[in-house]
């Protein structure tokens, strides 16, 4: 019969094929008119339905491909290869529509099987109906398969019975790879002709009527594509025939269910199935369901469950892939979840709990159970709107944060609230009713997420935000206070943790600088960062820079610095903020490792300007390093102490340059200034300083000037006495606070200070006023040498101590070590009590006042 | 050093602003409270009856609860102005008197038995045993035993301290409830300390020192709260009893009660310092003074923002900012303050005195040449007055220093340390530390 028709088509002349073209068009239509009037709603289900079986079948397939299969490819491809040959060939001679082609292609993978038939060969047999089964899927004309297809599998089966039979007859073995085809083909083409199985019989039932019924028609036309369209009708008035038989069930769900509040939830559960899969058609899904939610007027439970549904199928869109989820879905999931939420609060005997039992509801709608309150459905609000906020923070990363695209985007987020809202209180009214045990970890998962999105934002922000959600606003600090403390009481580990964070960042924010220090340490989050999450160790980080920001704007510099040290001087703010990844130059990532770091990047709006941390912690570490250096510089013997290797080095570059023009960017400010601070001008430090642009970001810029010219004062005075100290016999008091503009009481206060710490060998004579500096406490190198022997040496001996107390862990703590107090002398808060001493930075040592340390390393690469 | 002294903004206020009974109220017993009001009242002048009536008032308050109800019904009273007290008052003392006559009667055997040699002499270490014996040989029970402990809370309540002490002494002996024994020894620690017997008030602080130490140890938020309370409490031997100066300081720098300080009650700050400054040159060790001085420093520096008072701030302007002007200023201040204080009152003089020493030891430290007249100004003394003081103070203090009379000015000599010193006392330890070692090591 192909050998027919493509003789025929082979032999059809151009120029009649033109004509084909005309009227197979007029045709099609008609056939499609017919078609659709009938069975439009059908076909989309058909092709589900149908697509389901063919992801089956493909899985099925999966794990065969092994073994002989890989056999049979080859063969398969030999073969794919011949056709191509084919059918490069008829594309050289002549035009075929797509559909012809594929009937060709049918048609051939028929023969092959017939082929395969006649010689015994079920591997070439089951590879080739595969192929056709592929095949057919794709010519699939309404509901109808091809005829000749339908020939073939009856045929098939006919054969494979036989063979089955013949195989218990004789002892013969066939060999290994043909049974186990085979056994393929058996597998398959049981499966597979149940979901043919009227047509099938009808075929048996009088195969020549069958196939003539095709044949005859078509005769007038030219050859191939006359079978096609002809085919149509006559299936189609057959399969109105049929409708009372095999096919009702399917036609009668996608039709009439459609309105019919008794099926939406089995039309639902066909959806709930086919997730996941592949080729499933989602926003198919969501329109069905769309059309569900809003044409049926259903019970509360149904539509709980549909929007429940439709949610999380829209969900499903974003998934996969980086790829956020489209706008409109999201606008439409928000708006979903908000009428969840009003059901919800309207049917209050309508409760989503975790771990609800699933209702067997096919047949009848559950009702609430004797002896209850609610009726439970199952599902989480809180997963929903946490993966509502997740979605948002996705399409944010993946925004560019300048444009205006941007800010539109943003604009989501006080709705966003809104929902988070909404869902805390409901929660809260479940929380009140002990009966339902809500676990206190959803409650407690909502509130972290209503807390995430106030707690890095000014009051005032927050304050509009809340005003938006409820028409009630209190005070910000007061609604950071009672989250967190909420949390802080009913939760554990992360939670905990996170909550804690927010409420320090908050604090740090609105410049409450001790409540959060105090916070921090008694936090004692420092020791035990390092073991959670990467998310919150970001979290962390992020706090310890704020907090050392606050510092900065107190005026506490030491503290500043020391509490940015560790985020600023590792150089990798960018990643240890998560705003932004670094170029990794010498390790490889990998892909993997790549995505997960742009996903843990914070939306833009969040961030922490990373040049005015920068430039808050080249200015702090400026006026700790200068003077520390003008005292180093005079005296050699003096340890020498690193308080910022970053800065250090900065430094050293800048004095490298042979030519440094006008300072341009934050850092050539800070150089510039620190070399005119070192010089003891410091009047042009403090210019350079103040033409800093970015100091305009602060609040309160101009206080923030005028602590830093002090600052800069008092830092110069001490370098310059540093400095200058041994090429003075004395000094006048007065002269020293002309020079600096500072008062004299100012002046002698430093002095002192100097004198009584031991920095400065000198002392202040009452009566005329003057700085008297010592004489001969200069050091000869012999001197200073034995000095640094000495050092060494007891160095050493404490260095074998703690080797010793480490290998008996501590039990031998026979020998008193000496308090160590090391470094704390200018203004050091570091109670520093024994402890192991951290290289060359006595500082960070126990004590309970530094909180650096833990979360570094780490938080960069999981 | 960022911040100025914040001292000079707010030095000025009235000496009342620093009244810190409220602050101490809530962490004293009932009993404790009253000797303060006491005080306060009796510090009142003439014209302020509102006030001596509002101290009246909370008296009444204050002991309302308590069963000493002769004083009671006299304060109501005077309260209303009324002169015989209404019959209730003397219902409840009948009620007292039959409570106490009742475990009169219940305790009696056993008040009787441990006082017989006899028995006490059977009584060994071990409780449980001891309790064992006295039931068998004695038919003592164990609710005979729970009597003493209420009759004791009872005594307690009616003001006989020294009874209430005995018995709950009694109890503490016999009676294995862990939970209950801590109780009495707070109440033995409360019961002598109103009754002044400082040195078994030492011993019980530090039973109830121990008894925190150990049985809270896995409960923080007990401890800080036990801490901060036994920190009041010792406030009344610390002042009244010079003996008990040493050990109690060491207390408090005990590390987790100088937290307790700084986290839960900062004003105990200013008790602390003064402590501190007037135990210099009184101390043995002259190391451990300077170690906590140094210490208090720290503290008052990390407190500043949380706490501050004349007192505070003078350790501030003196250590910290060098401010000799503003530690003068703030002496000034201070002084009121303690002389307004129940606990320092008798401490004041002692205060300044050892606080101009202070002052001068820095500034000598300082300065090479000071002028006569102006350090006398600055600590508050007439020229004759401050060159005697002067020489006495390097006599004490063997400071090499010269008054040089015809210039008025004193002069200092500040040796440099020497190289050869230094070097000395930085290898001084050496030996024998690595002597220690090779023995760890032996080991």
């Amino acid at each position: 019969m192909s050998r027919f028709f493509r003789g025929g088509d082979d032999s059809s002349t151009d120029s009649s094929s033109e004509e084909e073209e005309v009227y197979s068009s007029e045709e099609e239509e008609k056939v499609k008119a017919e078609d659709e009037s009938s069975s439009e709603e059908e076909s989309d289900e058909e092709e589900e339905s149908e697509e389901e079986e063919e992801s089956d079948s493909d899985e099925e397939e999966g794990p065969k491909k092994k073994g002989a299969n890989r056999f049979l490819q080859s063969d398969d491809e030999s073969e794919e290869e011949e056709e191509e040959e084919q059918s490069e060939d008829e594309a050289t001679t002549k035009v075929k529509s797509a559909k012809d082609k594929r009937f060709d292609e049918l048609e051939s993978t028929i023969s092959q099987i017939q082929n395969g038939q006649k010689i015994n060969d079920w591997s070439l047999i089951a590879s080739e109906f595969d192929k056709l089964n592929r095949q057919v899927v794709k010519l699939q004309d309404g509901s109808k398969a091809p005829k000749s297809y339908i020939k073939a599998i009856a045929d098939l089966e006919d054969f494979m019975n036989e063979t089955l039979a013949k195989q218990k007859v004789t002892p013969k073995k066939m060999n290994a790879t043909n049974a186990r085809g085979l056994n393929a083909v058996k597998q398959r083409i049981r499966k597979n002709n149940k979901d043919y199985q009227t047509q099938i019989d009808a075929y048996r039932k009088d195969a020549d009527a069958f196939m003539e019924s095709d044949d005859e028609i078509p005769a007038p036309k030219t050859v191939s594509k006359a079978l096609r369209f002809a085919e149509a009708p006559v299936v189609s008035a057959e399969q109105q025939e049929e409708d009372d038989k095999g096919f009702s069930t399917v036609d009668s769900r996608g039709k009439v269910v459609q309105y019919t509040p008794e099926s939406i939830l089995k039309h639902l559960r066909t959806i709930i199935e086919s997730r996941g899969k592949k080729n499933t058609d989602r926003l198919e899904q969501i329109k069905v369901m769309e059309t569900l939610n809003k044409v049926v007027p259903i019970t509360p439970y149904q539509k709980i469950r549909v929007l429940q549904t439709l949610i999380s199928a829209r969900f499903d869109l974003g998934a996969g892939g980086a790829a956020q989820m489209p706008l409109d879905q999201w606008k439409a999931a928000e708006r979903d979840l908000a009428s969840l939420l009003e059901i919800l609060e309207k049917e209050k005997d309508h409760v989503v709990v975790e771990g609800a039992e699933e209702w067997d509801d096919d047949d009848k709608l559950p009702t609430i159970p004797e002896g209850e309150k609610y009726l439970k459905v199952p599902g989480s609000v809180v997963s929903l709107i946490e993966r509502l906020d997740d979605e948002l923070t996705r399409s944010l990363q993946a925004i560019d944060p300048h444009t205006s695209e941007y800010i539109d985007r943003l604009t989501d987020e006080g709705s966003l609230y809104n929902t988070i809202f909404r869902g805390l209180l409901y929660y809260e009214h479940l929380r009140k009713d002990a009966s339902l045990e809500v676990p206190q970890e959803s409650l407690n998962r909502i509130i972290q997420r209503r807390l995430d999105h106030v707690y890095y934002k000014p009051a005032q922000v927050v304050k509009i935000l809340e005003e938006n959600a409820w028409k009630q606003s209190g005070d910000a600090g007061k609604l950071i206070n009672i989250l967190s403390n909420y949390l802080f009481e009913n939760s554990e580990g992360i939670i905990r943790a996170r909550a804690m964070l927010c409420q320090i960042y908050f604090l740090a924010l609105h410049d409450e600088y001790y409540k959060s220090r105090d916070l921090m340490l008694t936090s004692h989050l420092q020791e035990t960062i390092a073991n959670f999450d990467i998310a919150t160790q970001i979290l962390y980080n992020r706090t310890l820079v704020q907090v050392g920001l606050c510092a900065f704007r107190k005026g506490l510099v030491y503290d500043a610095q020391n509490t940015l040290q560790e985020i600023c001087g590792s150089g990798r703010q960018k990643e240890l903020l998560a705003q932004g990844v670094m170029i990794q130059r010498y390790s490889q990532v990998t892909p993997e490792q790549e995505r997960l770091e742009k996903q843990r990047q914070l939306p833009f709006h969040m961030h922490i300007n990373l040049e005015l941390l920068e430039c808050v912690y080249l200015t702090c570490s400026m006026l700790l390093e200068i003077p520390l250096l003008a005292q180093t510089g005079s005296s050699p013997d003096v340890k020498k102490r690193i308080i910022s290797k970053t800065y250090r080095r900065m430094l050293e570059y800048h004095e490298r340059q042979i030519f440094t023009g006008p300072p341009e960017n934050t850092r050539d400010h800070v150089m510039q200034a620190s070399k005119a601070l070192a010089a003891g001008e410091w009047k042009k430090a403090t210019d350079f300083i103040h033409s800093i642009k970015i100091w305009d970001l602060m609040p309160n810029t101009e206080d923030i000037k005028t602590m830093l010219a002090k600052q800069i004062q008092e830092e110069g005075l001490r370098t310059y006495l540093f400095t200058y100290a041994p090429f003075y016999d004395t000094l006048a008091i007065a002269t020293l606070s002309s020079m600096f503009e500072l008062d004299s009481r100012k002046v002698s206060a430093v002095v002192s200070k100097m004198i009584s710490h031991e920095e400065l060998a000198a002392a202040l004579d009452q009566v005329t006023e003057t700085v008297i500096f010592r004489k001969g406490v200069e050091l000869s190198r012999l001197q200073s040498l034995a000095l640094t022997l000495s050092d060494k040496a007891s160095s050493l001996i404490e260095t074998n101590e703690r080797t010793l107390e480490q290998k008996t862990q501590g039990s031998a703590n026979a020998f008193s070590r000496k308090d160590n107090r090391g470094g704390g002398q200018r203004g050091g808060r570091g109670g520093a009590r024994g402890g192991a001493r951290t290289g060359g930075n006595p500082q960070r040592q126990a004590g309970g006042t530094q909180f650096t340390g833990g979360a570094l390393g780490n938080a960069v690469r999981g | 050093m960022a911040s100025t002294s914040p001292a000079a903004t707010n030095g000025d206020a009235a000496p009342a602003s620093y009244d810190l009974v409220l602050k101490l109220a809530p962490h004293l017993d009932r009993h404790m409270i009253f000797p303060l009001l006491e005080f306060n009242a009796g510090r009142l002048k003439e014209d302020e009856q509102d006030k001596a009536r509002e101290i009246l008032a909370a008296k009444y308050a204050l002991l309302k609860k308590t069963n000493m109800t002769d004083y009671v019904a006299n304060l109501y009273c005077e309260l209303e102005g009324l002169k015989e007290p209404p019959a209730e008052y003397a219902e409840r003392r009948q009620k007292v008197f039959h409570q106490l006559e009742k475990y009169e009667q219940e305790t009696a055997k056993i008040t009787e038995l441990l006082q017989r040699d006899d028995v006490v002499n059977n009584l060994r270490s071990d409780k449980v045993a001891n309790l064992e014996f006295l039931k068998k040989e004695h038919e003592v029970t164990l609710d005979m035993v729970n009597a003493l402990y209420d009759f004791g809370q009872l005594q307690y309540s009616c003001g006989n301290y020294a009874d209430a002490s005995e018995l709950l002494y009694r109890f503490r002996v016999l009676s294995t409830d862990n939970d209950k024994v801590s109780y009495a020894t707070w109440g033995r620690l409360a019961c002598e300390i109103l009754s002044m017997s400082w040195e078994s008030a030492m011993e019980e602080l530090q039973k109830v020192r121990e008894g925190i130490d150990t049985r809270l140890a896995n409960n923080p938020l007990a401890q800080l709260q036990h801490r901060t309370q036994l920190v009041h409490w010792a406030l009344f031997p610390l002042f009244n009893y010079d003996k008990a100066r040493e050990p109690l300081l060491d207390l408090f720098f005990n590390a987790g009660f100088i937290n307790t300080i700084q986290a839960n009650s900062p004003w105990i700050l200013r008790y602390l310092t003064v402590a501190v400054i007037t135990n210099r040159g009184r101390a043995k060790n002259a190391g451990v003074q300077q170690k906590q001085m140094k210490d208090i420093v720290r503290i008052v520096k990390q407190e500043a923002y949380e706490y501050q008072d004349p007192v505070t701030r003078f350790v501030h302007a003196l250590c910290i900012d060098f401010d000799f002007e503003e530690a003068q200023h703030q002496l000034v201040l201070a002084e009121e303050v303690l002389r307004s204080d129940f606990f320092l009152l008798a401490h004041a003089d002692d205060f300044v005195d050892s606080a101009r020493h202070l002052i001068f030891e820095s500034y000598c430290k300082i300065h090479a040449r000071i002028s006569l007249k102006d350090l006398s100004a600055r600590l508050g003394l007439n020229n004759d007055d401050a060159e005697k003081w002067i020489v006495n103070l390097i006599r004490d203090t063997r400071l090499d220093a010269k008054i040089d009379y015809k210039e008025g000015t004193v002069v200092m000599n500040h040796p440099p340390s020497s190289v050869y010193q230094q070097v000395i006392e930085r290898t001084k330890g050496g030996f024998f530390r690595t002597q220690v070692l090779t023995a760890a090591v032996a080991r």
